[in-house]
């Protein structure tokens, strides 16, 4: 039987000063001034049409990704907050994040960000070398990203994560090495380190970069996540660590199989109707002047999972996280019990790649091989 | 219907691009066999395959109305024969149906080999041959000299052979009126009862049994019963007529004529290539000469990826072997792959092509094992096997002694590459027989293994010439060699469909090769994987492909869902195409291992 899950909310803000070649995110180059009243008026006219999917619960949660969301003003903010409160109810201990790429750092701006709610701020570094800043196409440099790492804290942000890639082109373990110590240096409470993977549809695809050769990844990450764990950060997901008790509230959410609204331009949302016994997977229009065309729906796709993929959906995220998650929240948020996994469970258990008590999470090998690991789950 | 000697059947020998589709495209167009838009370039090679590859594989015809300068009009029937060394076997086919033959030769190279062999089949065989020398646009076409070199090699007069290029269209219409004048009509009786000749039959999934087909005595009519010779069968002639190339029904094809007959024929087995159709009122007329079945050279097992697919497999098989009665094959069962055939070919090409075909025809996914070629193998006892698998070799302590297949290789190559390709022969274990400069070019008779023909030997040969070198080959004798079976172990365990039999002395080296060869092909799995090459008990080479560390993941929020679920899916199908050996996943790649390493 289907259980209400946590209800986080994702808002989109669709604009970059430039698009990174690696980046396969629903992002376009701002031209000129963004029409921040008219976008900002479209969430809120696409919250209304979701309000419906809210069925009563808290907001846990809000993200604001992107694309660039701090490129928009306070005062755009101020007035989407404002819209937000009318509408939904935000819980006690709410997480706001908002992404944030150096560049487009002001200490005032950042001030306000933080007196209107925003409690956590992902940074999009990176990287500190210039030379991988530039063949990652960033519009920053170093000094830029050292500076808005200080900002950022001086605005208040005592809650805070920052962007890093590797396995970029030419990189040596002492240059990744090197990354982690100076993002250390500022006592972060989140780090996200992740290795630059080509995806379809990005620069990179088109014209791939000469990448590491796998020994040498796998160098990097032993030596980088050895580090991090000397240094008392918590390997909770493939490329989240984080200091006790800071998880992402709202990823954790992503990733338990929890609902979440998505508004803005392309945004995705998972919305569970436990009445209907159904649970949909939603889309927006893509195109940031679709999106604020009045004349076009807001949404563009609305998916039932079916029921046999359920049980994959909720793992193939499930089980990112180190502790995988509750067997009592896996039957909740499917609607099925853990019997009907039974035959992958068993085979993966079998292979040592998956452990199941109280909680259904893979085993250090299956971290290791969570490819193989979640392929078990799939159906003909 | 046309009197006979207003008809001529005629083939084309040439060599693979010395512009044969093209001339046959030049006909059609001058003859108005198809309009300017139903003309597609190089219309004969009907098969994806065949046009892909730019090469001809089964024989095809074509019915032509030529209106000559004598203001007469002909038929010209012609047939379209294969050109690559493979299928010699096609060429000798198509010949019979044949009075006489257009022999093609590119101005600027030369003969080739493989156009002497096929020239003196044609002669053979009684044809009267016409040499063309073709591609005379070229800036370095020298047909002096290649009229010279043809009657030095093939010892035919080319001082008036028609000079044209099929690429401008120069003097097409000479060639054909060259054709009609010196290429004899055929002979036949009209009137006595019919014997025809299958050239050729395919299945069609709608019509049932296609036969090409060349009437020698009488007529056929739709309507008409006739009688299978082989077979005592009796059918009923549904539709009959020409190919203009469209398949056109005349209702009759009367001597001499050549065309398609399609006979209400279910059963593929109803109307074997090199048959004689007769009249079943008529029935006591003498089966023509048929062909002479040709042995296959090379042999493969072929297996389904996915064990279902087997009957499927079967049947396409049957389906294909109809039309191909070079194709050899039997059930096959191996520990690794399960059940499959193996499968007799006349070359690589060959195999690759047949390869193709199921896969693209009959959506079938087959893993391919290395080829072999046959071997005798004498036991203790005195006993004579054919051993064309080497996971069925005897073990060594009752053979006595083993024979490997001998080919005798004819090559001709500009004197400029004579080094190179004499270096490549000795390298392939060739003992030289004979050499003659002729003209521009050397005739070069070698023996040389059929294993070590077979593998790659065209593929360098050609490489070793700049392309000029040709070849053409003949099985000779099954000589003695210290010959050994190679074994490859995959986490010590023997995969059967991985063995090879070669030459001791070189055991140390392709076993050291073809270790190495798999370790880049099989991918890193979640444990070390050993790949051991031995021979009996004793560990030639030996490598490991290194256990996958981790799996890369990207990062992945609420937005990628579907798209991750893809990947994943990707993944899996990728692995369904991988064989499991034990424990180990072996991509289809890794069972021709052998045929790509290098020496």
């Amino acid at each position: 039987m289907l259980h209400l899950p946590p209800l986080s909310l994702y808002i989109h803000v669709p604009w970059c000063i430039r698009k990174c070649p690696y980046c396969d995110f629903n992002s376009h180059q701002a031209e000129g001034d963004l029409p921040e009243r008219e976008y900002i008026r479209a969430l809120l006219a696409d919250l209304d049409e979701d309000l419906r999917w809210v069925q009563g619960r808290e907001i846990h949660s809000i993200f604001f990704g992107g694309g660039t969301p701090s490129l928009l003003s306070a005062r755009a903010y101020e007035a989407l907050f404002k819209g937000l409160k009318q509408r939904l109810t935000f819980a006690k201990d709410i997480e706001i994040t908002l992404e944030a790429n150096p560049g487009t750092f002001e200490a005032e701006k950042f001030a306000a960000y933080r007196k209107l709610g925003i409690n956590r701020l992902s940074i999009g570094i990176q990287s500190f070398q210039p030379e991988h800043l530039q063949k990652l196409g960033r519009v920053h440099d170093r000094e830029q990203a050292l500076r808005a790492i200080k900002l950022a804290k001086k605005a208040g942000f005592d809650n805070f994560n920052l962007d890093l890639m590797h396995g970029l082109p030419g990189q040596t373990v002492e240059q990744a090495l090197d990354d982690l110590q100076q993002a250390l240096a500022f006592k972060p409470t989140h780090l996200s380190w992740y290795q630059l993977t080509i995806e379809p549809n990005t620069e990179f695809y088109k014209r791939p970069p000469q990448l590491p050769e796998d020994d040498a990844l796998w160098d990097i990450q032993e030596a980088g996540l050895a580090l991090l764990a000397e240094h008392g950060f918590d390997h909770y997901e493939i490329s989240a660590h984080c200091q006790p008790g800071k998880a992402s509230k709202h990823n954790l959410n992503y990733w338990q199989f929890g609902d979440y609204l998505g508004i803005g331009a392309g945004a995705h949302g998972k919305i569970t109707l436990a009445d209907a016994n159904v649970i949909y997977r939603t889309q927006k229009t893509r195109l940031p002047r679709d999106y604020l065309n009045p004349d076009k729906t807001f949404l563009t796709g609305k998916q039932t999972i079916e029921p046999e993929d359920i049980g994959l959906e909720c793992l193939m995220n499930g089980l990112r996280l180190r502790e995988g998650m509750l067997v009592d929240d896996f039957e909740y948020r499917t609607g099925l019990t853990l019997e009907a996994v039974a035959e992958p469970v068993a085979k993966a258990q079998q292979l040592g790649l998956l452990n199941v008590d109280k909680r259904i999470y893979p085993t250090e090998k299956g971290q290791q091989y969570l490819n193989e690991l979640l392929a078990l789950f799939l159906t003909e | 219907m046309s009197q006979l000697d207003h008809i001529r059947n005629f083939s084309i020998i040439a060599h693979i691009d010395h512009g044969k589709s093209t001339l046959s495209d030049r006909f059609i167009q001058v003859c108005g066999g198809l309009s300017d838009r139903e003309m597609q370039a190089q219309v004969l090679d009907s098969m994806d395959i065949e046009r892909e590859r730019g090469i001809t594989i089964k024989a095809q015809s074509v019915t032509l109305d030529y209106k000559a300068r004598n203001g007469e009009v002909y038929q010209l029937n012609f047939i379209d024969t294969p050109g690559h060394v493979d299928f010699s076997y096609e060429v000798s086919r198509s010949l019979s149906a044949c009075e006489g033959a257009l022999l093609v030769v590119d101005a600027a190279q030369g003969v080739e080999a493989q156009s002497v062999a096929n020239c003196y089949t044609a002669i053979e065989q009684g044809l009267e041959v016409r040499p063309v020398l073709n591609k005379m646009d070229l800036p370095q076409a020298d047909p002096d000299k290649v009229a010279q070199e043809i009657e030095e090699i093939i010892g035919l007069d080319a001082t008036d052979a028609v000079r044209c290029s099929a690429k401008s269209g120069l003097n097409i219409e000479d060639v054909l009126e060259d054709l009609v004048a010196n290429i004899p009509p055929p002979e036949g009786d009209p009137d006595a009862p019919l014997q025809a000749l299958i050239i050729d039959s395919w299945f069609d999934s709608y019509l049932g049994v296609v036969s090409l087909i060349r009437v020698k005595n009488g007529s056929i009519k739709k309507g008409d019963k006739i009688r299978m010779k082989s077979t005592g069968r009796d059918h009923l002639v549904d539709g009959i007529g020409i190919f203009t190339p469209k398949m056109t029904p005349t209702g009759e094809l009367g001597t001499g004529e050549v065309g398609y007959m399609v006979g209400s024929i279910k059963d593929i087995h109803g109307a074997p290539v090199g048959d004689t159709i007769v009249s079943a009122k008529f029935p006591d007329v003498d089966a023509l000469p048929g062909f002479q079945k040709v042995k296959p050279q090379v042999y493969a097992g072929l297996f389904p990826v996915s064990s279902d697919d087997f009957e499927a497999f079967r049947d396409a098989l049957e389906k294909l072997s109809l039309n191909d009665a070079s194709l050899f094959y039997e059930p096959e069962n191996s520990d690794a792959l399960g059940f499959g055939f193996r499968c007799g070919f006349l070359g690589m090409l060959h195999m690759e092509i047949i390869q193709e075909r199921l896969e693209r025809e009959y959506d079938l996914d087959l893993i391919t094992t290395a080829p072999t070629v046959i071997y005798e193998v004498v036991n203790k006892k005195g006993e004579v096997l054919m051993v064309d698998n080497p996971s069925k070799l005897p073990d060594p302590g009752v053979i006595d002694e083993m024979r490997e297949p001998i080919a005798e290789c004819n090559i001709l190559v500009p004197q400029e590459y004579l080094g190179n390709v004499i270096t490549l022969c000795i390298e392939k274990r060739g003992v030289q027989v004979d050499m003659q400069y002729t003209g521009t070019q050397v005739a070069l008779k070698y023996e040389i293994p059929l294993a070590e023909v077979v593998m790659d030997f065209f593929d360098r040969l050609k490489s070793a010439s700049r392309g000029f070198a040709s070849l053409d080959y003949n099985f000779t004798r099954f000589q003695e060699a210290p010959l050994v079976r190679l074994d490859v172990l995959v986490n010590g365990e023997r995969v059967d469909a991985l063995a090879v039999i070669m030459h001791r002395d070189n055991v140390r080296r392709r076993g050291a090769s073809l270790t190495e060869k798999m370790k880049e092909l099989i991918p890193r799995q979640m444990f070390d994987v050993a790949i051991q090459a031995a021979m009996g008990n004793q560990v030639v080479a030996r490598t490991t492909v290194k256990a996958l560390r981790k799996n890369v993941t990207a990062k992945c929020y609420g937005g990628d869902v579907s798209r991750k679920k893809k990947l994943l899916q990707k993944q899996k199908e990728g692995k369904k195409r991988m064989k499991q050996i034990g424990s180990v996943e072996i991509p289809q790649s890794a069972f021709l291992a052998v045929l790509k390493v290098d020496d």
